[in-house]
């Protein structure tokens, strides 16, 4: 299954224990809680039921919704 | 507030290569730190990866090489330079590896770890660089260990994982015979740049900001060792793993918080923290990659950051909620993250051994690297981690399938090997046991004891169990009496009873009291001094059936009435009518008229069990009453068996009684010997304040037996004859904190003697624990093991067990729990507990002290928990104080607390708010509380400190002497902020003002020597003792050091100004024998801010003038450098010991030359002719006075030279006078002795106010009374309680201000 940017957010979303509609797309998450152990985790998740090939640097480099997007194959 | 996702602009990679880059903060910080102990390897740090498989080392040497050239940090040289450290990127560096086969070794990992541990404790020089090196073992045929090392200024963890995963890949590829992927690493210059951005961004002072909000109180930093220490250069390290079965539950516990399994362990640590330290309020401190959303992502270095994490931890709160509190706390501080943690600590001033921010700290490394060598997979293994300042706990989730990995790193200086694997072992059980339980239970169900601690601390301990038979008190008194009558029973004077006559005469008074009421479940008021007819008085009473309520004879009539009131008792017996106040209408009966010859003297009957009251205390209240302790006949017979168990008393003993009545110490000394046959030697009343007359009592009386209070034992020991006490055997001390000082103190002079070191509240029949000092003992003296029938319990803050070691409350339970508190039932509840660890239906009592066991079962005293504290024994409770306080007209708030001042003095202080005058307060409050409740002085505020969230900011009350400029400046230029801030860390005082005088704010001599040598330290500046006396404000020493000016040799001269400003007449103050006037410096704090005071000194402390050839000639040279200050009168004047004599001498002058003398004050000084007949001090005896006065007793010193050393190896503020003042000193004391006995004395016109240092003196021959043929008008004394020497200290000045206030008022101007 592929990876949409509604499921990106509902998953960072579901990381921090936070509502999705509290978490913006386009700010940066280490504000709302994100850190390496839950980058890590939701990159496992990602890879596991999504194929997903970005490394931890990538995307702990730039933490916001949109900007993982393209890395996470999300147009 | 958002952190910017991008990095800033990135400069050329050339700049500034020629100077070097300058170091980052991260770096800085490490720099620094090495710098402190250059030769220290503490902050090498290293890894050792074990790879399982065929390894080639000639690619792997290549794959190293190519590694090294793509990461800068470790192509760096650091060098210091003027501008500050400069890190210098070399172009190449050959990698340092070694390869090693030890596959013969009988164990090949040994082998190679012990080359690694060799290599990890050899200081690394960061100017020659390399900072890294390399090694390879073959521990196998197909297993090899890579180690690397690498210094912590140029690498972090992170760095470390960058590193090894590059270089697996590019091994495997050259394996493959491939080329490499291009490097992947950012550039060291894009490091150091984007830390210069930062810290000069507003998000710096934003951060910076926020985290001195967030402690601005300055939590204390709770550490488990229960002190701090800088870092040592090595650490201790213990590891384990949690299984990965709990590793798992871990897991799954933290999902069901919505957090990860790190929050959920520091949230564990936390815990364990707060149950181990005793603390609410923890700060635990978390190492932070501080790599997200940065480029530093790319770079292998130093970034790592260390972040305070602020949690509170209550017993009512659920791990859920602390795990809430984990995640927020985190989220919030990662926001701040990029502030240096070393800034954040130098900025709160908590810098140094004694001061820190953080406790243990938490570093999880939740990642595996997931290297892999050409198909063989590594696993890494931590084997330093850089410093440790306190406590490390690392873990590692390593993909070993051995579950979490847990290295515990203690400082050593701290922790040993035992103390770190007990750290681990319960906070491993612990972490067990929470993953096992449900999140939502209070942390209160949660003991931080293994179940083994646990049994050892409850039960093992505990074993007391002993069958005593169920008597009471006076029972076996009376069966000793029957069997053997004509045994002496008592002493006092020169009377003597025997058995049959005390119990006879005991008797008949019980039958009068039974007459009048008294019998079991009844009290009789007992207010008699010590005599023969009190401990008649005592015995009447237990033989009425009734218990007994002794009353202070000393103790104010408005207690007195209230302690009647409360306790109603069906009479009181006195010696004579008119001891106690009539208001509360007690029938009293009177000894001295009281005729009892028609009573029989045989025992009399009563209905008496070991339940019933034996006596009642009263003792400090906390809301302002006293309260009566009710203790049974059970519980004090259990303790006097046990006594005698213990410390056998046989016919020959002699026991003696001085303790008053009214502290429960008494309660043993007057009834043990009387049970065991012995003799009670009673001493007459006062003796017992008088350590020489208690040396002579009890070598005349053959003592065997007796009690002291700690502080009374310290004072005895040092009186002359005390080693004469050579019958005494046994001593039991109790009522304070016993120093092992004074232990051995005892050891040395009464050989002969044991020390026994007991403990217990009134609550708890005198005692409930026991010591016996050895000789050779060091540290802390513990209060020692339970007694029969007896449990003790250190519990902490969930009242769960707290395991050896670790500080938490005493709790008491047994047979020795007193009933409760008399008509008290709400208190007694409250201090008289279930006790959940005995049988069903027993009480515990809860102490309010802190208390630890040690690893032998024994229990070391800490302090107390609450406002209660002890001064010389007695037991005040702060409460009481305040109470006291607030009742007075005109105070609107009060609090009351027990400051230590420099020189160990321990006062108790009273604040009050309100517009009442605090010098009448005081006055008042010694109407109404007894001698040891009255505060030493009462200090008036305007309004009290508050802590950021509300609550009384005791520790930023002023000290008493606080004269300070109440609405300080702000100190201007970085000397003077940095000389303010040493005043106050060396005065101890929360705040100092760069106008405040050093001696106003409570500055003694011996604090100048060493607030002089820390501005010596840190300004790199020449500075004399003399220069404080001429600079005494921070604004003026800065002001000289910035001029270079040297210190003149001002401190020295004639007139010495100790306070020049103010409108009143100058106060003149005398030097004593040796010269200088220093002494007096702590009077000018406790003066009016108005009062002008000017100390008078010998001439010829800086030159060798000849030296005055009479006192008459002395003085009156002293009149025209009166007169250069203070042209014509009133003139005050005062003057200690030879001073004395000198303020006389010059007060007769003045007055003859017409001048008004308003003031002369005598401090314990005698004129000449008390000395004429006695033999002056030759220079041997100058040489003891001259380290008298620097507090030295003499010891070897033969010489003088003998003596400059002895001063200058303790740091004295004589010795920072130079040789050439010292020698004129050792000149000067015997030329005074012998001009003071050739004086003749004029007769001064006026009163004296004189003051009387009043502790027994060698010299008893001296008396006040000699003055009067000198003096027209009045000698009007006061007595201080201590020795001569002891008049010019802290605690003297306040009672000696506190008397001439009146004398020094603003009229005559």
């Amino acid at each position: 299954m592929a990876l949409t940017l509604d499921l990106i957010h509902a998953d960072v979303a579901d990381a921090l224990g936070e509502d999705p509609a509290d978490i913006p797309v386009d700010e940066n998450l280490l504000d709302y809680g994100l850190d390496s152990v839950r980058i890590m985790a939701l990159l496992e998740r990602w890879r596991r039921d999504h194929g997903v090939d970005a490394g931890f640097a990538d995307l702990a480099e730039a933490p916001a919704i949109e900007a993982w997007a393209p890395l996470l194959g999300v147009g | 507030m958002t952190t910017p996702l991008t990095a800033a602009a990135r400069p050329s990679h050339e700049a500034g290569a020629g100077a070097g880059l300058p170091l980052s903060a991260a770096q800085s910080g490490m720099w620094y730190a090495q710098a402190l102990d250059p030769l220290s390897p503490a902050q090498n740090t290293a890894e050792c990866l074990e790879i399982a498989g065929p390894l080639a080392p000639e690619v792997f040497a290549v794959a190293l090489r190519r590694v090294t050239a793509e990461a800068d940090a470790l192509r760096v040289r650091v060098t210091d330079t003027p501008d500050g450290p400069r890190q210098h990127l070399l172009a190449e560096v050959e990698p340092p590896l070694s390869v090693h086969d030890v596959r013969g070794a009988a164990d090949a990992d040994a082998a190679a770890e012990t080359w690694m541990r060799a290599d990890l404790a050899e200081p690394c020089d960061l100017a020659a660089g390399p900072p890294f090196r390399h090694a390879l073992f073959r521990v196998g045929d197909e297993r090899w260990l890579w180690y690397q090392r690498i210094h912590h200024l140029v690498m972090d963890g992170f760095g470390y994982s960058l590193l090894v995963r590059r270089t697996a890949e590019v091994y495997s590829a050259l394996v493959r015979g491939e080329e490499p992927g291009p490097r992947a690493f950012g550039s060291l210059a894009d490091l150091v740049a984007q830390d210069a951005v930062y810290r000069a961004s507003e998000a710096c002072a934003a951060d910076r900001d926020h985290w001195r909000t967030a402690f601005a109180d300055r939590p204390e930093a709770p550490r488990l060792a229960g002190r701090g220490a800088l870092p040592s250069r090595t650490f201790l390290r213990t590891t384990a793993h949690l299984s990965p079965e709990s590793a798992e539950r871990l897991r799954e516990l933290a999902a069901g918080l919505r957090a990860t399994w790190p929050d959920a362990l520091i949230a564990a640590q936390a815990l364990y923290t707060s149950r181990a330290c005793d603390r609410a309020d923890v700060v635990l401190g978390l190492p932070m990659m501080g790599r997200l959303g940065s480029v530093a992502l790319r770079v292998p270095g130093m970034v790592m950051n260390v972040l305070p994490l602020r949690l509170s931890v209550t017993p009512e709160a659920t791990f859920a909620q602390l795990v809430r509190q984990v995640v927020l706390g985190i989220r919030e501080a990662r926001r701040h993250q990029r502030y240096r943690y070393e800034s954040l600590r130098r900025d709160l001033g908590l810098l140094g051994e004694a001061r820190g921010l953080v406790g243990p700290l938490v570093n999880v490394m939740p990642f595996d690297y997931g290297a892999e060598f050409a198909g063989a997979w590594a696993r890494a293994r931590n084997l330093s981690a850089g410093p440790v300042e306190d406590l490390t706990v690392n873990i590692y989730d390593r993909a070993d399938g051995r579950g979490l990995r847990i290295d515990h790193d203690g400082n050593p200086a701290l922790y040993d090997g035992d103390a770190l694997a007990s750290h681990q072992e319960r906070f491993l059980n612990l972490l067990e046991r929470l993953t096992a339980t449900d999140p939502q239970q209070p942390l209160a169900t949660h003991a931080i004891a293994t179940p083994a601690e646990r049994a050892l601390v409850i039960e093992e301990f505990n074993r007391t169990d002993h069958e005593v038979p169920p008597t009471t008190l006076i029972g076996p008194i009376e069966a000793r009496a029957a069997r053997s009558p004509d045994a002496t029973a008592l002493v006092f004077g020169d009377t003597a009873l025997t058995y049959g006559q005390l119990n006879a005469r005991a008797n008949r008074l019980a039958r009068h009291l039974q007459g009048l009421g008294a019998g079991p479940g009844k009290l009789v008021a007992v207010s008699v001094p010590r005599s023969v007819e009190l401990v008649v008085a005592l015995l009447a009473v237990l033989k009425s059936g009734a218990a007994y309520l002794p009353l202070a004879p000393d103790y104010p009539a408005r207690r007195l009435t209230y302690m009647l009131q409360d306790a109603a008792p069906v009479c009181a017996v006195t010696d004579h009518a008119g001891r106690l106040p009539s208001d509360a209408g007690t029938p009293l009966v009177a000894l001295d008229t009281l005729d009892l010859s028609g009573y029989l003297p045989v025992n009399p009957a009563r209905a008496l069990t070991p339940s019933h009251p034996a006596y009642v205390i009263y003792t400090s209240g906390s809301t302002g009453r006293p309260k009566g302790v009710v203790v049974s006949h059970g519980a004090i017979d259990n303790r006097l068996r046990w006594m005698q168990h213990a410390y056998p008393l046989g016919a020959g003993d002699r026991v003696l009684q001085k303790t008053p009545s009214s502290f429960d110490v008494s309660v043993w000394e007057f009834f043990w010997p009387l049970r065991a046959g012995a003799a009670l030697v009673v001493a007459e009343p006062g003796v017992h304040k008088d350590p020489v007359r208690l040396a002579r009592l009890i070598t005349e009386r053959s003592v065997t037996t007796c009690h002291f209070v700690p502080s009374m034992l310290q004072v005895f020991l040092a009186a002359p004859r005390a080693d004469g006490c050579t019958a005494l055997r046994q001593v039991f001390a109790s009522g304070e904190a016993l120093p092992r000082e004074t232990a051995t103190l005892f050891a040395r002079t009464l050989p002969g003697a044991a020390l026994h070191n007991l403990y217990g509240p009134t609550e708890a029949a005198v005692d409930v624990s026991y010591h016996a000092c050895a000789a050779d003992g060091s540290g802390p003296v513990p209060i020692g093991r339970p007694v029969w029938n007896t449990r003790l319990y250190v519990l902490d803050a969930a009242r769960q067990p707290c395991p050896p070691g670790v500080p938490g409350e005493l709790f008491l339970a047994g047979r020795q729990l007193a009933d409760g508190y008399l008509h008290r039932p709400e208190l007694t509840a409250e201090r008289f507990v279930a006790d959940p660890f005995g049988a069903p239906g027993g009480r515990m009592y809860r102490t309010g002290d802190l208390a630890r066991w040690t690893a032998a079962g024994e229990v070391e005293y800490l302090g107390r928990t609450d406002h209660q504290v002890k001064l010389r024994g007695q037991r005040i409770e702060l409460g009481e104080i305040e109470a006291a306080l607030t009742a007075r007209p005109g105070v609107d708030g009060a609090c009351a607390l027990v400051r230590e001042d420099g020189a160990g003095e321990q006062r108790l202080i009273g604040y009050v708010t309100g517009g009442a005058d605090p010098a009448a307060v005081r006055a008042e409050l010694a109407v109404a509380l007894p001698e040891h409740m009255v505060p030493a002085a009462v200090v008036a505020l305007d309004v009290f400190p508050l802590t950021p969230n509300g609550k009384l900011d005791r520790a930023a009350l002023p000290a008493p002497v606080f004269g300070g400029s109440g609405a300080a400046r702000r100190p201007v230029g970085a000397r003077e902020a940095t000389v303010t801030r040493l005043f106050a860390e060396v005065l101890g005082v929360a705040d100092a003002g760069p106008d405040d005088a050093f001696f106003d704010l409570g500055g003694t001599s011996l604090l100048a020597v060493r607030l002089v040598a820390r501005i010596r330290e840190e300004c790199g500046a020449e500075l004399t003792i003399g220069s404080l006396f001429e600079a005494p404000t921070p604004a003026a020493l800065a002001a000289r050091l910035d001029t270079a000016a040297p210190a003149a040799g001002d401190a020295l001269d004639v007139v010495l100004p100790l306070r020049a400003e103010g409108v009143r007449p100058p106060l003149f103050a005398f030097h004593p024998a040796g010269g200088l006037s220093w002494c007096y410096a702590g009077l000018s704090a406790r003066l009016s801010p108005d009062q002008p005071l000017y100390g008078i000194q010998a001439r010829g402390l800086l030159d060798d003038g000849p030296l005055p050839p009479d006192l008459e000639t002395q003085a009156a040279g002293y009149v025209r450098a009166l007169r250069a200050v203070r042209p014509h009168g009133p003139y005050r004047l005062l003057g200690w010991s030879v001073g004395g004599i000198l303020a006389h001498t010059v007060a007769v002058l003045l007055q003859e030359a017409g001048e008004e003398v308003e003031l002369l004050a005598l401090l314990d000084a005698f004129p000449a002719e008390q000395w004429r007949e006695r033999s002056a001090p030759e220079e041997g005896d100058a040489l003891t006075a001259v380290l008298r006065m620097a507090g030295f007793d003499r010891t070897d010193e033969r010489t003088r030279e003998d003596v400059l050393a002895t001063l200058r190896r303790a740091g004295s503020p004589l010795a920072g006078l130079g040789d050439h003042t010292l020698s004129r000193i050792v000149d000067i004391v015997p030329h005074h002795a012998r001009m003071m006995r050739a004086h003749r004395h004029r007769r001064f016109e006026g009163d004296v106010v004189f003051f009387t240092a009043a502790a027994p003196r060698a010299e008893d021959w001296l008396t006040r009374e000699a003055w009067r043929p000198h003096v027209s008008g009045r000698i009007v004394n006061h007595d201080l309680d201590c020795t001569h020497p002891q008049l010019m200290r802290e605690k003297q000045w306040d009672a000696i201000a506190a008397v001439l206030a009146p004398h020094l008022t603003d009229t005559a101007g």
